[in-house]
């Protein structure tokens, strides 16, 4: 796990947006709409990165499909440690 | 005079155009994070960006070498043509998992 939150996070081109998006909604639990106007993002670049981190386990998704909002998944929970080291490098 | 060389040739030149774009991912993150996995992964491309070049240099421009390994026999150029695309095919996975 630990691997792949370095990669998905430092590693890849849109690594930055997604430790902001995890910042945000580890702050607070938001949907996609959301977080793609407080962090002053594109909703398709916001629902990319959402993809991406919920497909290596790092984000969960809950409620509907629609306005359902993404909260830090359990697994990411038992590493913070790591995500908070990534998160202090970025504003 | 064998295709192999060429088929080689082109491949370092891919590499070169693929390593590149890594690299500015790479160099770009490590500014951001300046941490050991972001300055491993940047070392990491540009030292293949460097050994590309001088596999292009030693494959067309060296007048010495390249003369030599024209003239070589093609299974040895066949050789060279395997290992430069065995590194294309790899380089290609990680632009496509890092481009993202």
């Amino acid at each position: 796990m630990e691997g792949v939150l370095w990669y998905v996070l430092t590693g890849t081109r849109g690594g930055g947006n997604r430790v902001r998006i995890m910042k945000a909604i580890d702050e607070r639990p938001r949907n996609a709409n959301k977080l793609a106007e407080s962090l002053d993002l594109d909703y398709t670049t916001v629902r990319h990165h959402l993809d991406v981190l919920q497909d290596n386990d790092i984000v969960e998704k809950k409620g509907g499909d629609y306005g359902a909002i993404y909260i830090p998944s359990n697994r990411v929970r038992t590493h913070w440690d790591v995500v908070e080291q990534i998160m202090e490098q970025v504003e | 005079m064998a295709i192999w060389l060429d088929v080689a040739r082109v491949a370092a030149g891919v590499n070169i155009l693929l390593l590149l774009g890594l690299s500015y991912v790479w160099v770009r993150n490590y500014a951001e994070f300046r941490s050991k996995h972001t300055l491993a992964l940047m070392l990491f491309g540009l030292l293949l960006l460097v050994e590309n070049a001088v596999a292009l240099y030693v494959f067309s421009l060296d007048p010495i070498l390249s003369a030599w390994i024209s003239s070589s026999d093609p299974i040895a150029q066949w050789a060279m043509m395997v290992l430069r695309l065995l590194e294309f095919g790899a380089l290609a996975i990680m632009a496509w998992a890092t481009w993202d």
